[in-house]
């Protein structure tokens, strides 16, 4: 709700000042949500000059590290209770 | 949950007797309340906060304000390894454990005999690990886990290439090794491993390489995973309890690791967390922040980048977290929101009796939050200089953001305060309960910053951003010095009860005792003791080489004794450890530390004082040669 109300009085505030209100972190689209393109700086960056590209493949090599080693680490772990003793 | 784990605890030994079942929860219990005692001993420091609630506070008066003139190094022991010495040595029964930098040896030292090697641990590590370091190869220390009837106590560690490592505290043998980070993607491991009934939560690094943050538990006797949390991306990979933020609903709640992002650049979002933890046993709830938003050039992802830059309450147990505040929406100076947790029970202003973390952050902000609910209870700058936020509103929790002081593309940011090194960084600080008073070491550095476009590939550094460091307004930044103060604050009234400057920033945290004494150790190589009412200073030593870790206290054998690591490196001395000059080199320190060489090199060791330097070397003959 009160975030409802700020969004309000924020938007007439641009209004009243022609729009070029710099971002200071106060003006939120939903609660936790308060992020605003600067004054020249698009709403988006898909398509334009910041856009960063990224490849899917680059981005996805993190998790695939994240899973393999979950994979060994609980291979270990169930020789290890088995065994009692730890084999890397 | 709660209520139930508490009484627990009260019934343990009913318990015990009931059935195997419910004797093995016992167990878990036992072990933690094991900790606690521990802490309690003034012959220990069991974890690198010395008790659950990060106090760095010590009841132990024999040295004090009038005799600590007196105080004199005992014995000392070099670790054979240069680079920073992060973090500091853990005494328990006895034995004192003590880390290093890459390659992270460890070694335990007997205090009745401490020139004797009780045992050694040298991993066997990938020197690739080193190159994916942004900041020195440092390590934060050991933890340790009291044992039981299954398991014998244990010191557990982390290493650069990512390993986690639990040993038998006795023998040194690995009991289990895990691997938690790849370097090949650019993860590695720098913080401490924490323990917490009988899980050892790691932490994760990286965010200059474009890592997303995660946090995980290992079950200490098999080495299992228990839970693994990230900072980004969908909530089912965040892990939320069913109430989240429901006290703070405005902090935000569902579905924000994605929303607040454009696209999938969650994926290499950041938010690694690296620092230290407190914990609460009757919440059974463990805090710590998240880091920051990758890349550092804000143009390449728009949004609040939730939930980087995070205060968490997280259960125990299964992870999940019940509030998260995010101090620093958007980040745009890399203020890497890892810093130390501190616990208190202290009234508020309505003179209610509330039970509250203290966190001085990266972005100079000191946030007080009620540790149940979340409840953001203060949030004063640590320095008035500090000038990207104009205030921290406490009623939406918002930091109102100057945007003079931003950063953007196309743009060189000037005189920003604090830098990205931040006001206060990694320096693990203290809390006189007595006097209410959090005890800071803090950083007086200010930045010019400019972004630059750059790809993500996994595994190279995913920065986008040219900084240059100096001391800070209040300092001297001719002559690149005056970049350091030491305040002792309270966190209700907001005032700060001293304030000192310093030639160098406070890397390293502070200890405070019941003597009256605040201890920290400097980057120009001394060790230093203030008067905890007025600041005063009543005591130095010059060590070999600047500290960048925390002191710690024991007593051993009716002697109290203060010990500290030496050995200058991490962030600050990035410049003299690899041999830099551009003032923009190692991420913008270089420029900022150029003196430093002129008053320390590099070193690796620990130097333990008592009063007059009493020594167990006192009697001549121990460890003599005799037939």
């Amino acid at each position: 709700m009160k975030f409802k109300s700020l969004a309000v009085a924020a938007s007439a505030l641009m209004i009243l000042s022609g729009g070029a209100v710099a971002y200071d972190g106060t003006k939120c689209s939903a609660p936790g949500d308060c992020w605003e393109a600067k004054p020249g700086f698009p709403d988006k960056i898909k398509g334009t000059k910041y856009d960063p590209k990224h490849s899917e493949k680059e981005l996805n090599k993190q998790t695939q590290a994240m899973q393999a080693m979950e994979k060994r680490n609980a291979e270990r772990v169930e020789q290890f209770k088995k065994s009692g003793n730890w084999v890397y | 949950m709660r209520e139930t784990q508490h009484n627990r605890w009260s019934t343990v030994g009913t318990a015990l007797a009931v059935s195997s079942a419910i004797g093995m929860m016992s167990g878990m219990a036992v072990a933690n309340e094991k900790l606690v005692e521990l802490q309690q001993s003034n012959e220990n420091w069991v974890m690198q906060g010395k008790d659950f609630s990060g106090t760095h506070y010590s009841t132990a008066t024999q040295i004090n304000k009038k005799n600590v003139k007196r105080l004199r190094p005992s014995w000392s022991f070099s670790t054979g390894v240069l680079n920073g010495h992060e973090g500091a040595p853990l005494v328990i029964d006895g034995t004192m454990f003590i880390h290093t930098p890459f390659p992270n040896n460890t070694f335990a030292v007997d205090l009745d005999e401490p020139g004797v090697i009780k045992w050694e641990h040298k991993p066997k590590q990938d020197p690739a690990a080193r190159a994916v370091a942004c900041c020195d190869v440092v390590n934060r220390g050991l933890a340790y886990w009291p044992g039981d009837d299954k398991t014998p106590a244990m010191i557990v560690k982390s290493q650069l290439d990512g390993h986690v490592v639990a040993l038998n505290a006795e023998t040194g043998e690995v009991h289990w090794k895990v691997e938690n980070a790849d370097i090949s993607v650019g993860q590695t491991e720098t913080a401490a491993p924490f323990v917490a009934k009988d899980l050892v939560i790691q932490g994760s690094s990286g965010a200059e390489l474009g890592v997303r943050g995660y946090v995980t538990a290992y079950d200490i006797h098999t080495g299992e995973m228990a839970w693994r949390w990230y900072a980004t991306g969908p909530d089912s990979d965040i892990g939320l309890q069913k109430d989240f933020n429901s006290d703070n609903p405005h902090y935000g709640q569902k579905n924000l690791g994605v929303s607040t992002w454009e696209d999938k650049a969650w994926k290499i979002g950041g938010g690694t967390n690296w620092g230290w933890y407190a914990y609460d046993p009757d919440l059974d709830m463990f805090y710590y922040g998240s880091g920051n938003p990758a890349p550092w050039n804000e143009t390449m992802r728009p949004g609040d980048n939730k939930w980087t830059m995070t205060i968490w309450g997280r259960d125990l147990e299964t992870g999940l977290a019940k509030f998260g505040y995010q101090k620093t929406p958007h980040d745009e100076w890399d203020y890497a929101g890892v810093n130390v947790m501190m616990l208190s029970e202290q009234k508020d202003k309505n003179g209610k009796m509330r039970k509250l973390l203290t966190h001085p952050d990266r972005n100079g902000i000191v946030y007080t939050l009620d540790r149940e609910t979340g409840d953001l209870v203060s949030a004063n700058k640590m320095d008035d200089t500090a000038n990207w936020v104009k205030k921290v509103d406490l009623e939406t929790g918002l930091p109102i953001r100057d945007p003079e002081y931003g950063t953007r593309m196309g743009h060189r940011s000037r005189d920003i305060c604090p830098s990205a090194m931040g006001f206060h960084n990694q320096g693990f600080d203290s809390y006189d309960p007595k006097r209410e008073l959090f005890y800071l070491g803090i950083n007086h550095l200010c930045m010019d910053w400019e972004p630059f476009m750059l790809p993500y590939r996994a595994g190279q550094f995913f920065v986008g951003a040219n900084v240059w460091t100096y001391p800070g307004p209040k300092g001297d930044r001719q002559n690149g010095v005056g970049s350091g103060q030491v305040k002792a604050y309270n966190a209700i009234t907001g005032d700060f009860a001293w304030e000192k400057m310093e030639k160098f920033s406070i890397w390293g945290g502070t200890m405070a005792t019941a003597g009256g004494l605040v201890v920290y150790g400097t980057l120009d190589g001394f060790i230093k003791a203030r008067d905890a009412d007025n600041g005063e200073l009543l005591w130095k030593f010059k060590l070999p080489s600047g500290a960048i870790g925390h002191p710690m206290t024991y007593t051993h054998e009716g002697t109290q004794y203060v010990a500290i690591n030496y050995g200058v490196g991490g962030w600050p001395a990035v410049g003299l450890v690899f041999d830099l000059n551009d003032p923009s080199a190692g991420l913008g320190a270089v420029g900022a530390f150029k003196e430093l060489a002129r008053n320390t090199q590099m070193g690796g060791g620990v130097m333990v004082f008592a009063l007059d330097g009493k020594s167990p070397y006192d009697d001549l003959s121990l460890g003599e040669f005799s037939k």
